[in-house]
């Protein structure tokens, strides 16, 4: 039966005989201690709030992105008051279309058509 | 202008605070670690046999703490930085003991833990006679080889309230059970590990 002394002695001499085995870590364990702490104290500074917003930057982005195209899908159409024409999901079909590139490389060119058209459009009328 | 004038210097008043606050954090839990990491390391390395394996776990729970507990109160950090540490402990168990098996599957064997010897590993010495070296290292070789066979409770209990110091209540949430358990562990630990190492150890 052990007693509370005896106890007492044996957890004295393990937490010696263990503080003694800590104090005798070599340098080359000591140097990669630090190491690991250094990169502990890296991940604090990512955790700031500033880096935590830039985080979700990203999702926010897309979720932005996701709600114009949703709004231009199928948000009111808008009536052209030049030509009585709807604009909105007709644009956004027409922008994601094949020539969607060719369109935004030649811009001032239907730019100008889109002008001419209007011109003989009141000229006509 | 003076409001705009003035709502910039809120601002900027607001984010000098943040970033002491961040700067004194961060000092905060310098000190903490550098502390508590030489023990960490030991307690780990008795917990796997392995010193480079050791040394990923507690750099693992430095990390694992500074992203996601170092807003908790400080006095909190000990418990959770070694619940942390134990849980990896656990999972590193739980990996060793899947790759065994497949080892075996594959007719690779098993590592044999009797390659360890805890003796051969223990530290360099410092400023210690040969003698007292000697009888240390081997005090605590056998106390490792001893604290090795424990049941997983047990060890742990015994080696955050031996080694780390911390109380019942510390202890119990660093291992995540009641206070009532911690007692059990560490006493049968006790128990046991004296009946191991007999009367005339140290």
């Amino acid at each position: 039966m052990n007693t509370p002394d005896e106890d007492k002695q044996f957890e004295e001499s393990a937490k010696a005989v263990f503080d003694g085995s800590v104090e005798r870590l070599d340098s080359a364990t000591l140097s990669k201690l630090n190491q690991g702490r250094q990169a502990a104290l890296a991940e604090l500074a990512n955790a700031s709030p500033a880096r935590q917003w830039s985080r979700w930057m990203p999702v926010t982005g897309m979720a932005a992105a996701a709600l114009v195209a949703v709004v231009v899908l199928r948000g009111p159409t808008t009536v052209d008051p030049r030509d009585g024409s709807t604009t909105s999901a007709t644009d956004f079909e027409i922008l994601m279309g094949d020539d969607a590139l060719d369109m935004i490389e030649e811009l001032e060119f239907y730019s100008w058509i889109d002008v001419a058209e209007f011109e003989s459009t009141d000229n006509a009328g | 202008m003076n409001a705009c004038a003035g709502v910039f210097a809120v601002s900027c008043s607001g984010e000098q605070t943040t970033g002491a606050q961040t700067l004194q954090r961060e000092r905060q839990l310098n000190q903490f670690l550098a502390e508590v990491e030489r023990r960490a390391l030991r307690i780990a390395e008795i917990g796997v046999r392995d010193r480079d394996e050791a040394l990923d776990l507690v750099q693992n729970a430095m990390i694992k703490l500074a992203r996601n507990y170092v807003d908790r109160p400080t006095a909190e950090w000990t418990p959770l930085f070694y619940r942390i540490l134990q849980n990896g402990i656990r999972d590193w168990h739980r990996r060793q003991n899947v790759r065994n098996r497949v080892m075996v599957f594959f007719g690779r064997g098993t590592r044999e833990e009797s390659d360890y010897d805890p003796i051969a590993a223990a530290p360099d010495p410092a400023g210690r006679t040969p003698d007292e070296q000697l009888q240390t290292q081997q005090a605590m070789g056998e106390l490792e080889l001893a604290i090795g066979v424990l049941p997983t409770r047990q060890r742990e209990a015994f080696m955050l309230r031996t080694f780390e110091g911390l109380d019942v209540a510390g202890t119990a949430a660093a291992m995540g059970c009641s206070a009532g358990s911690v007692k059990t562990h560490y006493s049968r630990a006790v128990h046991t590990l004296r009946e191991k190492l007999g009367e005339h150890w140290q």
